[in-house]
């Protein structure tokens, strides 16, 4: 049971993680490819997303883990 | 030198900021295993932060290039963070283990306090 309840956490924070990436990375590249002097703008942006999104499927593997291990 | 490696470089001295607090912390306090534990959180936060770092500029690389990124690296900031809560659980008598997982969220805490104590500066 400990074992499936991991797999969902980690899927689902992983699907979420990917569509909200997805989004972010494409939107930045589209931007960068139209205007390529604003890389740096874009980037800090795409950095700040990247990471805010990043910060959940991180606490899903961790809670994953825990639950592994009880 | 650009606003994005200025900004990496803001983000990285207040994390070693705070590492330098959790550090006093171990050294003089007597929770020994919560300071250890958020000093090893911190550590793979930071590595964490680097890599994110990296692979942002790569893909930001090709975008102006026009050539193609394989991957933003995401499984391997997950697998450090698996990793460090792996470690806490292998030795609980040295990392307690919630405090390496607060350890783990650093940096996005202080990316998240920065980028509104920006916007709010250049408002």
């Amino acid at each position: 049971m400990g074992l499936i309840a991991a797999a969902i956490a980690v899927g689902l924070a992983a699907v979420g993680a990917g569509i909200g990436n997805g989004l972010i990375v494409g939107r930045t590249v589209e931007g960068v490819a139209r205007q390529p002097e604003l890389r740096g703008t874009l980037q800090t942006t795409m950095f700040i997303g990247v990471a805010l999104v990043e910060a959940l499927p991180i606490i899903a593997v961790v809670i994953a883990f825990m639950v592994i291990g009880q | 030198m650009t606003e994005y490696s200025q900004m990496i470089r803001r983000y990285s001295q207040y994390t070693l900021y705070v590492l330098a607090l959790f550090v006093m912390g171990w050294g003089v306090t007597s929770y020994k295993s919560v300071f250890l534990g958020l000093i090893l959180g911190t550590v793979f936060s930071l590595i964490n932060l680097f890599s994110t770092y990296r692979k942002v500029n790569r893909v930001g690389q090709a975008a102006v290039e026009g050539k193609k990124a394989k991957s933003l690296g995401s499984l391997t900031r997950l697998a450090l963070a698996a990793l460090a809560v792996a470690i806490a659980m292998r030795y609980p008598e040295s990392f307690h283990l919630v405090s390496v997982v607060i350890g783990l969220m650093v940096t996005y805490i202080i990316i998240l306090i920065d980028s509104i104590l920006q916007t709010l500066r250049f408002k």
